[in-house]
Parts: C-alpha cells; sequence; structure tokens
C-alpha cells in the first residue's frame, strides 16, 4: 500500500471527529453565549469561568483526562467517544467566546429601537440581534472550523485512527526515505481540507458586510 | 483532602515538567517572533519569489497542525539522515509554528496603520526603509501585542503535544506519574490545572491589553 | 388622508405628557437636574440648547430608554415613577403611547424596508402580516419611498433610511412622537426631506417633542421653545418670542453662535 492510501484510510475518522465536535459545540455554545452576556454577575462570572478554563486547559489533557481518568461504575470512554466529547467541549467553549463577540458587536442603537419599538427581549433576542451577530461572526465560525480539523489530530494520541494516526503506522512499517512521505502528505491534506472552507469564509465575510452595513 | 495529599506528592516531579514546557515556549516565541517579522515582510515582498517563499512558509505552520510538523521533524527527517534530540525536534516545530501564526497577526498590524502614514512619510522625503522600522513599524506592532500574547499563550498549550515524542514536559510528567500508579483522574486534573493556572492569567491580562489598546485608537 | 390618519387608521386621541422634577446622574456626574415639561397634547416642542445640555438624555428619559432616579412620568392617565421598580406593563403602555426617532435612524439593517416597518407591528400589536404589510406599504408611499419597500436599509441614503424610521416608529399608532436630532446625521439638503415629513406630522396634530439644532425648523413648526443648558431648563416659550428676545443670557449667547453660523 502507498503512503496516499494509507493517509486517506484516516479521512473519514478525521471528517467524523471534526464534524461531530463542531455540532456539538455549535448547539452547546448558543446557551453559554446567552450566560457570558447575561446581565446576572454569578450567571455570567460563572460562564465566563467555564470559558476560559477549558480554553485554558490544552486539548491533549481534556483529551487523557477523559479517555483514562473517567470511570463511572462499568462506563469508560472509548478512544472515538473521549475524543468527540473531548473536542466537542472544548469547541463549545471557543464558539461561544465567538457568538458573545458577535452580540457585543451589535450596535447599541439596534438595542434601543428595538426598546423604544416595545419589542419584548426575547423578540429582540432572537430577531434583531442574532441575524446580525450570525452576519457578523460567521467568517470566525469558519476559521474555527478549520483550527478544529487540525486539532482532531490530538486524537491519535489516544489511538483514534485518524489521519496522523494512519501516517504514523505507515511511517513506523516504512523505516526507509519513503517513511517520510506520509507526514508530508497528511500535512498538504489538511491545508487542502481547509481550502474550501477559508474560501467559504472569505466569501462570507465580504458577503455578509455587504448585507449588513452596505 | 486525600487528593490534595496525593497532589502535593506529585507536585514535585510535576513542576520539572512545567519547567520543560515553560522553556519550549519561551524558546518558540523567543526565536519564532523575530522570524515572524522577517516572514511578515516577505509576505509583502515585491519580489514575486520572496513573496512566494514567505507565503509557502506561513501557510505550511499555521495550515498543517502542530503535531504534524512535530511528527516531521522527529520520525520524518532521521529518514533521511537528520536526526534531532526530542527536546530540539519540539523546539523547531513550535518555531515554525510561533514564527507563522505571529507573522500573520504583524502583518495585520502593520496593514492596519493608516494610509495616511505612509503618505505624511512620503511626503516628507523618507526613505522606505526610515518609513517602515520607524514609522509603520512601531505603530503596526502596538496593535499587534494583544495577539502575540495570545500565540504566545498558544505555544505554552502547543508543548503539550510534545509528550507525543516523549519530551519530559509537563503532559509527559503526568502520564509517567498516571502509569505508575493509575491515578489518572487526579494525575490529569493537576495537570490541567497547572496549564490553567499559567494560561488563564495570561489570558486576562492579554485582554486587558486589547481593552487598553481599543481605548486608545 | 393625512400621515397620522393613515399611522393611527382614524385619528388617535390627542395625548400630552407631563414630566415631573426628573433628575438623572451617572456615578457622581449629574446630567439631569430637576427637569419639569408639559407638553399639551396636539402640540410641537422644540428642544434646544448647547451640546453637553442633557437633552438627548432627557429625551431619552421619556420612553424610558434612559432610567431616571427620580421624578414622574404621566401619559395617557398613567403615572410612571421610573425611580421605583416598574412593571412590564406600564413600560410596555408608555413605550406604545410613545414613538421614537434616532439621529442614527437605527433601522434592522438585516430586514427590507418593508420587514422594518411591519414587523414590529406584528410583534407589539399583534397585526396579521397582511394587515402590517399593507399599514407599512400605505406609510412609505406617503413618506414617498414605495419603491424602496423591498430595498435593505444598506441601500437607502440618510435621508431615506430616516423617513423610513419615521414609518416604522408611526406604523405602531403612537400618540406621542420623540425625535433625537433627526437630521444631524445628514447633508443639509438631505435632512430637507426628513424635515418636510415631520413638518406634515405636526400639522396633522401629533404631539411630538424633537431635540434639533435645526433653528428655521424650531421657529416655524413648534408650538413652544425650551432651551436647556448645564442639566436644566432655563428658558421656554414661544418660538418666536424668545428668538428674538430671550431673557436669559445664556439663551442669548447660544442663540447668537448658533445662528451666526
Amino acid at each position: 500500500m502507498d503512503a496516499f492510501s494509507a493517509v486517506l484510510q484516516g479521512l473519514p475518522m478525521t471528517i467524523v471527529l471534526t464534524l461531530s465536535a463542531f455540532a456539538i459545540g455549535i448547539v452547546g455554545a448558543v446557551p453559554l453565549a446567552v450566560g457570558l452576556s447575561s446581565p446576572n454577575v454569578v450567571l455570567r462570572l460563572a460562564c465566563r469561568l467555564f470559558v476560559d478554563l477549558v480554553r485554558g486547559v490544552p486539548i491533549i489533557v481534556w483529551l487523557f483526562l477523559l479517555k483514562f481518568g473517567i470511570q463511572v461504575g462499568t462506563f469508560k470512554f472509548n478512544p472515538v467517544g473521549a475524543a468527540i466529547v473531548g473536542l466537542g467541549v472544548v469547541s463549545i467553549a471557543y464558539l461561544a467566546e465567538i457568538y458573545r463577540g458577535g452580540l457585543e458587536s451589535v450596535p447599541r442603537g439596534q438595542n434601543e429601537a428595538a426598546d423604544a419599538l416595545g419589542l419584548t427581549r426575547g423578540t429582540t433576542f432572537l430577531r434583531v440581534l442574532v441575524p446580525q451577530a450570525f452576519r457578523i461572526v460567521s467568517p470566525s465560525i469558519a476559521t474555527y472550523l478549520t483550527g478544529l480539523l487540525k486539532d482532531s489530530s490530538i486524537a491519535s494520541t489516544i489511538i483514534v485512527a485518524e489521519m496522523v494516526f494512519q501516517s504514523q503506522a505507515f511511517a513506523r512499517q516504512h523505516p526507509t526515505m519513503e517513511g517520510i512521505l506520509p507526514y508530508v502528505l497528511v500535512g498538504i491534506l489538511y491545508i487542502v481540507l481547509s481550502l474550501p472552507v477559508a474560501y467559504l469564509s472569505r466569501s462570507l465575510d465580504a458577503r455578509m458586510r455587504k448585507a449588513v452595513y452596505a | 483532602m486525600t487528593w490534595l495529599i496525593e497532589w502535593a506528592g506529585y507536585l514535585p516531579q510535576l513542576m520539572s515538567g512545567l519547567g520543560v514546557s515553560l522553556m519550549i515556549a519561551g524558546v518558540s516565541i523567543v526565536a519564532g517572533y523575530p522570524l515572524g517579522l522577517v516572514l511578515s515582510v516577505m509576505v509583502q515582498h515585491r519580489n514575486l519569489a520572496v513573496r512566494t517563499l514567505g507565503l509557502a512558509v506561513v501557510e505550511i505552520g499555521r495550515g498543517a497542525p502542530a503535531l504534524v510538523i512535530l511528527y516531521l521533524f522527529y520520525y520524518g527527517l532521521p529518514k533521511f539522515g537528520i536526526a534531532f534530540e526530542s527536546i530540539t525536534a519540539a523546539c523547531l516545530a513550535l518555531i515554525w509554528n510561533s514564527a507563522a501564526y505571529s507573522s500573520e497577526i504583524m502583518r495585520a498590524g502593520m496593514q492596519s496603520v493608516a494610509r495616511g502614514q505612509h503618505e505624511a512619510s512620503a511626503a516628507l522625503g523618507l526613505s522606505r526603509g526610515h518609513t517602515f522600522f520607524r514609522v509603520i513599524m512601531p505603530q503596526g506592532m502596538r496593535s499587534a501585542i494583544p495577539g502575540l500574547m495570545g500565540v504566545a499563550i498558544q505555544m505554552f498549550q502547543g508543548t503539550s503535544l510534545a509528550y507525543a515524542i516523549a519530551v519530559p514536559e509537563l503532559m509527559k510528567s503526568a502520564y509517567n506519574i498516571g502509569s505508575q500508579d493509575f491515578n489518572y483522574l487526579q494525575i490529569f486534573a493537576l495537570a490541567g490545572i497547572c496549564y490553567a493556572a499559567i494560561s488563564m492569567p495570561a489570558t486576562w491580562i492579554t485582554v486587558y491589553f486589547e481593552k487598553r489598546l481599543a481605548r486608545h485608537t | 388622508m393625512t400621515l397620522s390618519e393613515i399611522a393611527n387608521g382614524k385619528l388617535a386621541p390627542r395625548t400630552g405628557i407631563r414630566l415631573d422634577n426628573i433628575s438623572k446622574r451617572y456615578g457622581d456626574h449629574l446630567v439631569i437636574d430637576d427637569v419639569s415639561l408639559n407638553v399639551e397634547p396636539g402640540t410641537v416642542t422644540a428642544l434646544i440648547g448647547p451640546s453637553g445640555a442633557g437633552k438627548s438624555t432627557f429625551l431619552r428619559c421619556i420612553n424610558l430608554l434612559e432610567r431616571p432616579d427620580s421624578g414622574t412620568i404621566q401619559v395617557d392617565h398613567h403615572t410612571i415613577e421610573p425611580g421605583k421598580v416598574i412593571n412590564a406593563k406600564d413600560l410596555a403602555a408608555l413605550r406604545r403611547t410613545v414613538g421614537m426617532v434616532f439621529q442614527s435612524f437605527n433601522l434592522f439593517p438585516h430586514m427590507s424596508a418593508l420587514k422594518n416597518i411591519s414587523f414590529p407591528q406584528q410583534k407589539v400589536l399583534g397585526r396579521s402580516k397582511e394587515e402590517a404589510d399593507e399599514r407599512a406599504l400605505q406609510l412609505l408611499e406617503r413618506v414617498g419611498l414605495k419603491d424602496k419597500a423591498h430595498q435593505h436599509p444598506g441601500r437607502c441614503s440618510g435621508g431615506q433610511q430616516q423617513r423610513i424610521a419615521i414609518a416604522r416608529a408611526l406604523a405602531l399608532d403612537p400618540s406621542i412622537m420623540l425625535f433625537d436630532e433627526p437630521t444631524s446625521a445628514l447633508d443639509p439638503e438631505v435632512g430637507l426631506e426628513v424635515l418636510a415629513v415631520m413638518r406634515e406630522l405636526a400639522d396633522d396634530g401629533m404631539t411630538m417633542i424633537v431635540v434639533t439644532h435645526e433653528m428655521q425648523f424650531a421657529r416655524d413648526v413648534s408650538d413652544t421653545l425650551v432651551v436647556m443648558a448645564d442639566c436644566r431648563i432655563i428658558e421656554q416659550g414661544d418660538p418666536r418670542a424668545i428668538m428674538s428676545d430671550p431673557q436669559e443670557d445664556r439663551t442669548r449667547r447660544f442663540l447668537r453662535a448658533v445662528l451666526e453660523r
């Protein structure tokens, strides 16, 4: 088997990890972002502490903690489960911070206009603030997705058979010069995979700017 | 309580690991940022070859996972007879990483300097070199400071990946302790706290600088 | 039909508003110092004065965008004491009675002009989409912007945006309209089209309070001129009388500075 098809064997798992964690993050970050911008000081600080703590600990530590540290009765995480949950929780924290930034960057006048019109807080949040915030942050979300794609490689350290793990396996079996190939190929593959997302992000950026402010 | 006592027993070993982590992070920043500055100038250069080379180095450094670059240095290059000690490989990989990320932040900082500054310098007859080093760079660097602090935190956290090539840093020390007595939960929790104890205050300081900068511009 | 008839369906009962002893401070900094103002139904009150006098803050206290620390607001048989707890019902009633137009328009950028006007009607008054859209189109036609109905605000000029914002406020059938420097962000020429709409609204008998730097408008359209300086009202009365013969030295200095420009 050649190096490229060895690396490709890990591609489905890389995509599964990335998209599962992303899905968890996109949804889970919503209540956390609301908490981060809550007028209630206790709630806001608790959410802030959670976000900063999750982001303050390297991903590899979270993965090892989940994989080896968690045992409830007979339940233990398998490697894929630990990787998805770990990357998912980290995504929640990062995306919540992105959402919060978006909500804060909606001009204050929007809130005031909604107040003056007598819209309720719920309507103001869902129909006025969120749509604008989403347009503002969607490029950052796309950028985060490319980051998550790269971070999914860390799952190889807890023996998840994604691309980097497969590269390692191939390289071990090929002590010759050929053994460097999988590392080069997998590096290129990550860059290639993030190109469409980066492109999407850039065109979203331009389009959203036009849609909101033009 | 028993946790605290065990943690106290683990700490000395972890601290020596933390020292190694901080050392690697320090090296990657001290060597990486000047390289980043060079790269940021290269990607804006008029010469296509220089620009392309700069872009390639930056895009690989940012686009490939740090772990892959780490493996490339530690497992890949020896197959061509270029072998490094694990700690050297870790430093080299993270230097590339930090140079690539910091270059983007410095470039953005310099591009954020108002056009009028270029025009004023040209009108005053300043040379290109003077314009860059005395007018543009000082202003651009100022707005790059929070971003560079962010990269520094990212590098510190990135040192944990060196575990994968058996560098005796914080994560590796934790793993070694854990595999002796299987107290994985405690030891990784403690390791996490050690990382957070540095990253979290550093993040808060960064946010403070960001806000100060936003106020002053 | 006139502008306010379209807005109200029928002519709404005219409402006045009475503010007593309104005070507001930010920390140690006093911004409104015990200000009282009575606005008769169907009249136009122009609020002028040097910047930093507290005009905008005072205006924003009327619909509680700023919460005064003390004082009372009486509108439409409701009495609100902002220094105390305000229940949601009173607040909603107040905001339904009082419409507001901002200096920076504050249209919702992600909605078309039509949606900007029809969406609040559906949410606040519970109108059906058809009814709200129809009303929105009538108002847009009236302010001369029917062809902009499906454009987003970003595609409209400042003057057009401000006219859409006026239509948005009118669509909720307010009996009092607040204008916070509605033309300050506009070129003088463009400001005229906004002033024309406001003038028409005044002729229809809408109760209006207008913070403005447009002296011509204040003189020609307002029934009462109120001069604010240093967080207080220093003079009020007939606009022509005050402009030709101000009683207060501070008013005289301000008017001279504005008129000599």
